[in-house]
């Protein structure tokens, strides 16, 4: 009973780590650009989620809410620091990443103070009982709904949609891609918009799990975002979920019975460096 | 573009929207990449630097004739929210004494820096207020790294130095003149055993223990003293200060079927931790200790924090005339409930500023030593300092109660309590 529940828990922080950890493969895929500030807009919805929450009284509209504002700040995010930095090194745009990464943590902090935010009300707190023993909160729920929703929609745009499989088309050779018609922009705009929306959808579900939302609440993703996409084969979408999913699980075991050696992040780079030694090019090379 | 992607985990040579020259080409762009980031950094550098000038100035301007007590403490970074408390408090004790008449007729000033809880801030820091600031002490409101790395400059260059509320065993023992005004780790973590061995008299724990110099130190002192009290330890687990998200954890917990769980933690992941208790139905005692102590705490865990116990050294219905007056105080300056590292950063102010008025004099060596005679009751309770320049004072245990902090237990056991001496 333990084990299963266990695996739940594990299945439950990897759907959070899948939402984050998209957004990061996709603009990898296209740009070949580790986007660092993705972490910043996690921590954006999870604000945006409370705020609006304790404003209005309404989780749906803060959820809804949330992945909008965070999706337009994506976009503008990929305007202002990417797009002119496209023709230079990547390693320019890595470190203009992480500088608009630290300079967003203090902002937050500037802005909505630095003891965090937290719901008034929290909602959804009801219990179901899944399995005999084995009982959940409908955030939790929430949380695992959510993840197969965007990301089986996601999947869906992909396969069956113009824009999808131009998408596809763009990251496998973006100059053929364009040479076909593909409009590279719209598809780089839509990209950061899908990718920055669940990141920030996946802010608001923390940040009612964990009842906080602190300027702080990036620093854990930003690094082990990066482990699950370099882990999954990076730019792969399908490794990336894989990839979180194993992780979510294996820190879940880890914590508990190697969790007085390893803390939860040294778990996961050791499962990383573990698996890259066996597969370098990452989980599932290219999906 | 081929169709494998290949890895380079910071460095991707193969952008397909890049390559457009040679070698040579890229180095000559490295070169100038190199050289405006140089400028821009130059151009920081004097934007700062005339910032601190300015900043410098006004301290000066203001300092004619006043006593300067240096203060590190976190503005930034991730402990910024503790900083800002403690701020808060050390200047209302600032606050008190000067309208109080000051230090026989001078005034104190409180010359405060950021070191953002981090030691490589805080050594040059010290430096600093020592040298150019030219203060007579120092007190930190500042976590154990920080503290640590100033305390042994404060202690080679025979200047008073105060630890307000950060646990480290080595901060005092960086030399004679260091001095700490609240609870060693392993002196709360016994405090915890006696509460849930003897007081509450559960015996099976569960120890969820906090993995940095504060939950490890607990405990130690809580699984020295779990014997004494009958305490029978079922599983200690380990976690990180980032880890926000317990169930993996708590799940465990469930299995393990504890009568109490004792938890280290700060209020920012204890709050999420003892929610996720509640919610995963357990029903134990949670008991917590200083890094609770914050109305944030309770604001976070919402309902599941009603019953929390802690080991801590404010006592919210104290009827004592300095901690009511600081509790009162703290409100009206800072506009939300006073917590323990405000108080404790007042309790630093109030012993320096006891001192100074006792050694009349500049003398920093007659400081010390006055220091280290205290016998004074401030917001904390009543302070006295061991041979080491460890704080002797009773534990308070809080408990949660309609959404506050409420007065639940006093443990005055001079034996169990008595911090090491060397």
């Amino acid at each position: 009973m333990l084990l299963i529940d266990l695996c739940i828990q594990g299945l439950i922080q990897g759907a959070i780590y899948a939402l984050i950890a998209l957004g990061l493969t996709l603009v990898y895929g296209l740009l070949r650009i580790l986007h660092v500030a993705h972490a910043a807009l996690f921590t954006l919805g999870g604000y945006v989620g409370v705020v609006v929450t304790n404003g209005s009284g309404s989780f749906l509209l803060a959820l809804l809410t949330a992945m909008l504002i965070v999706g337009c700040v994506g976009m503008a995010s990929y305007r202002v620091i990417y797009k002119p930095l496209l023709m230079r090194p990547p390693l320019i745009a890595l470190i203009a990443s992480i500088g608009v990464f630290i300079a967003s943590e203090e902002l937050f902090r500037l802005v909505f103070g630095a003891y965090g935010l937290s719901y008034t009300n929290p909602p959804l707190k009801g219990q179901v009982e899944i399995l005999p023993g084995i009982s959940l909160s409908h955030a939790r729920i929430l949380v695992v709904v959510l993840a197969v929703g965007l990301l089986s929609g996601m999947g869906w745009l992909a396969v069956h949609t113009r824009i999808g499989i131009a998408a596809r088309a763009t990251v496998v050779d973006p100059a053929m891609a364009a040479s076909s018609g593909v409009n590279v922009e719209t598809i780089r705009y839509a990209s950061f918009f899908i990718g920055s929306a669940f990141a920030g959808a996946a802010g608001v579900m923390v940040s009612l799990l964990n009842n906080l939302v602190e300027p702080t609440m990036g620093a854990v993703p930003s690094y082990k975002a990066l482990a699950i996409i370099v882990l999954g084969g990076l730019g792969s979408v399908r490794g990336a979920l894989v990839a979180s999913l194993a992780l979510g699980v294996i820190e879940a075991f880890g914590t508990i019975y190697v969790g007085h050696i390893l803390d939860r992040d040294s778990i996961a780079f050791a499962f990383l460096i573990m698996i890259l030694m066996v597969r370098p090019q990452g989980l599932l090379a290219r999906g | 573009m081929p169709d494998a992607v290949p890895f380079h985990f910071m460095y991707a040579h193969n952008a397909p929207v890049r390559f457009v020259g040679g070698a040579q080409h890229e180095e000559t762009e490295m070169r100038h990449y190199i050289k405006s980031a140089l400028s821009t950094g130059m151009l920081a550098t004097g934007v700062l630097a005339a910032g601190v000038l300015v900043a410098g100035s006004m301290v000066m301007s203001a300092s004619a004739d006043t006593i300067k007590i240096g203060f590190n403490v976190p503005l930034t970074g991730f402990a910024a929210a503790d900083g800002q408390s403690a701020l808060h408090g050390a200047e209302l004790g600032v606050g008190q004494v000067n309208a109080a008449g000051g230090i026989n007729g001078e005034m104190l000033e409180l010359v405060v820096y950021d070191d953002q809880a981090s030691p490589k801030e805080a050594a040059p820091l010290a430096v600093k207020m020592i040298t150019q600031d030219e203060i007579v002490a120092g007190v930190s409101g500042s976590y154990s790294g920080a503290t640590r790395a100033a305390a042994t400059i404060f202690a080679e260059s025979k200047v008073p130095y105060i630890s307000a509320y950060a646990i480290h065993p080595d901060i005092t023992r960086a030399g004679d003149y260091v001095f700490r005004t609240s609870f060693m780790g392993e002196v709360q973590g016994r405090a915890g055993a006696k509460l849930i061995g003897e007081m509450l008299g559960k015996k099976r724990v569960a120890m969820v223990t906090l993995n940095n110099d504060f939950g490890k130190s607990l405990a130690t002192g809580f699984k020295e003293q779990a014997g004494n009290f009958g305490i029978e330890i079922v599983a200690e687990y380990e976690y990180s200060i980032k880890d926000r998200e317990f169930g993996p954890i708590i799940s465990k917990i469930k299995a393990d079927k504890p009568d109490a769980i004792y938890a280290s933690g700060y209020f920012f992941t204890a709050g999420p931790m003892v929610s996720q208790i509640r919610a995963a139905g357990l029903d134990q005692p949670v008991v917590g200790q200083e890094g609770y102590d914050s109305q944030k705490f309770i604001e976070i865990a919402g309902g599941a924090s009603e019953g929390v116990l802690i080991t801590t050294s404010l006592d919210r219905d104290s009827s004592a005339a300095e901690t009511k007056d600081f509790i009162k105080g703290f409100a009206a300056k800072a506009g939300y409930p006073a917590d323990m590292v405000a108080a404790s950063a007042h309790t630093a102010i109030l012993v320096l500023a006891d001192a100074l008025k006792k050694s009349g004099s500049g003398d920093k060596a007659a400081l010390r030593d006055a220091v280290a005679k205290t016998d004074l009751t401030a917001s904390t309770g009543h302070i006295s300092f061991n041979a080491l320049g460890e704080v002797q004072k009773d534990v308070q245990v809080q408990i949660v109660k309609n959404g506050n902090w409420h007065h639940h237990s006093v443990i005055s056991d001079a034996v169990l309590l008595a911090p090491p001496a060397q």
